[in-house]
């Protein structure tokens, strides 16, 4: 993985590995996969643990709403979001 | 007198109109609004062509529809064929074809991705569309299932069904082949129905969380006392374990019923379940395979003045054991005695009664046995046989259902899961048979041999494992193996897990030794 991939790229890759019905139909940025029924309820639960390992951030149970997380877009958001919090809080 | 399904409606309606019935976010309806759609949509398929026995699938997500159309084609003296809303349009035409399906409830917004299939559907003569949307040109006569809601009924309404009569037909999987149709009568699901809503103590104050779908015996059995005992029914759709906890408390909800999957979701550890005070739940319950003891630990600390119900059924029985709260901490491990007005049998190979703690196959005997599988004689003649304790001189008047399933008795009449007689695979509830998995394995026209087994999961039972050997001389890419499979199958059947071998492990005769695969993972 490289430094210039951006947290978008790195969500993409991991969603078109882990869910193979998305690699057939390819991911748009905006798409709602929870209502499309691509991410189910565990597969969000495998989403999470991997945003929690690969950016080191903390998702609580109470930022586990589908707000957060029902596109690549929003996910992306939401990890940002997490960041420059914990940046602003360490500083 | 109250002998079919869509009676348990009438009689809640008669009784309290106003009361509210059926609840899926801001829609809320009272019995009297339930009964009026479900009367309309009656009369409606009547003047579609439907004719007493007819098969009408209904392949919807949790809705206020789906409800009433497993009601309107009851009291329109058809048979509903509720089809899980995870299932892909392969599996939905394999359902439609085996039961010779004429009408089809689905929603705009699925008829889409189905329209490929509806041609090859010989016996599909109608669809009944929900929602706004471009209908597409199929085949079939389209109608709006709004306006079929709004027909009005006769003043008398004719019916001559009684209650030996097909009312459901359920599908799920056994060891081999693709899904099966489980036949229920009127008389299976009224008994299934008064017996749970008796152990459970269901009365008409009861608030039913519908997590389970009404594809499962479990989540139609839910919908059946809740009408039943002019309870309410609060349906949902999720994504989030919070989103349940927040209608839980929302809805006041008194009682849920979830398989094990679903309860390891709510006791993680951060799970908002503990942070909220849920004093209205009176009982939860759990099927489709053993609640984890961690897990079970967790909710009965979480949720101290909650019953807790642990169940087992069988689709072809309906509802076979359930152990009483009373007896959780004494027998944490047991699966639960008989339901009332129901026998279990543990019998050997030679058809006598198992001695206390000599494992044997479960058999269940009582009224909520079911008549079969769907045109299949032969598998139907396995699973229903005569039952073998009865004098000679009664004959083959009564049958009863081998489960498949291995379990010991204590010498207190408690039962303790042991394993399958055979290879069927369980995860998230789901009964997935691994000869459907591996024939889309090969249909992908990459592989020489292919075979998968079940292993074992914390939270979803068991997940799939595929070893694969590729065509001679071709390379191979699992993941577009596994691609290619999430595009016929639903994600509970995509194998989790893929081995690449040179030769599949073989028995003398030449089949697929599938104890060697079990072996390599020390299972």
């Amino acid at each position: 993985m490289t430094q210039t991939q951006t947290i978008e790229d790195r969500v993409r890759e991991f969603v078109l590995k882990q869910f193979p019905l998305a690699r057939k139909n390819g991911l748009k940025p905006e798409e709602r996969w929870l209502e499309s029924g691509l991410i189910d309820s565990l597969g969000i639960l495998d989403l999470v643990h991997f945003l929690e390992e690969e950016f080191k951030v903390q998702v609580t149970d109470e930022e586990l709403l589908p707000d957060n997380f029902q596109s690549l877009q929003a996910v992306a958001a939401f990890v940002r979001a997490k960041q420059t919090n914990s940046a602003s809080i360490a500083s | 007198m109250d002998f079919l399904i869509w009676h348990l409606l009438r009689e809640s309606v008669r009784r309290t109109p106003d009361k509210e019935a059926l609840v899926h976010g801001d829609q809320r309806l009272s019995y009297r609004e339930v009964g009026r759609r479900t009367a309309g949509l009656a009369t409606s398929l009547r003047a579609a062509g439907l004719k007493r026995g007819d098969r009408i699938g209904i392949y919807l997500e949790a809705s206020v529809p789906q409800v009433i159309s497993i009601f309107g084609v009851s009291q329109s003296e058809g048979v509903y064929v509720p089809i899980n809303a995870l299932l892909r349009p392969e599996q939905v035409m394999h359902i439609a074809r085996d039961c010779g399906m004429k009408g089809l409830i689905t929603s705009a917004s699925r008829l889409g991705a189905l329209t490929d299939i509806l041609q090859q559907i010989p016996s599909l003569e109608f669809l009944v569309v929900v929602g706004d949307g471009e209908a597409s040109s199929v085949g079939q006569k389209l109608y709006r299932y709004d306006d079929f809601c709004d027909a009005e009924p006769p003043a008398a309404w004719r019916a001559t069904s009684i209650e030996n009569d097909l009312a459901a037909i359920l599908y799920t999987s056994g060891s081999t082949g693709k899904p099966k149709g489980v036949m229920l009568s009127h008389a299976n699901v009224v008994a299934g129905s008064r017996i749970v809503s008796t152990y459970l103590e269901i009365s008409e104050t009861e608030r039913i969380l519908a997590v389970l779908p009404f594809s499962f015996d479990a989540g139609m059995n839910q919908l059946m006392t809740a009408f039943e005992k002019g309870g309410t029914l609060v349906l949902i759709n999720f994504v989030f374990a919070q989103e349940i906890v927040q209608v839980l408390v929302k809805e006041r909800i008194t009682g849920l019923a979830g398989v094990p999957t679903l309860w390891s979701l709510l006791a993680q550890p951060n799970s908002t379940l503990s942070k909220q005070p849920l004093t209205h739940l009176r009982y939860i319950t759990n099927t489709g395979g053993a609640m984890p003891q961690a897990v079970l630990k967790v909710l009965r600390q979480t949720l101290q003045s909650t019953k807790v119900f642990l169940m087992y059924g069988l689709t072809e029985a309906f509802r076979s054991t359930y152990l009483p709260p009373e007896e959780l901490d004494r027998r944490p491990t047991s699966m639960g005695k008989a339901i009332p007005d129901t026998e279990i049998l543990v019998l050997n190979d030679q058809g006598q009664l198992c001695k206390a703690g000599e494992p044997g196959e479960l058999v269940h005997r009582g009224p909520t046995v079911s008549l079969g599988y769907w045109n299949r004689p032969e598998e139907t003649a396995r699973a229903l046989r005569p039952n073998p304790l009865l004098p000679p001189e009664m004959g083959d008047c009564e049958k009863v259902c081998y489960s498949g399933d291995l379990v010991k008795m204590d010498d207190e009449g408690f039962l303790y899961f042991i394993g399958r007689r055979d290879t069927m695979i369980k995860s998230s509830g789901f009964r997935i048979s691994p000869t459907e998995v591996e024939e889309v394995l090969f249909q992908t026209g990459k592989l020489r041999g292919a075979a998968v087994i079940g292993i074992p999961d914390e939270v979803l039972g068991q997940v799939i494992k595929a070893f694969v050997v590729p065509r001679d001389g071709e390379p191979l890419s699992t993941e577009a193996l596994l691609a290619t499979c999430a595009e016929k199958m639903p994600r509970y059947m995509v194998p989790k897990f893929v081995e690449v071998l040179s030769e599949l492990p073989k028995t003398s005769s030449g089949k697929v030794d599938y104890p060697a695969l079990r072996r390599r993972e020390e299972i």
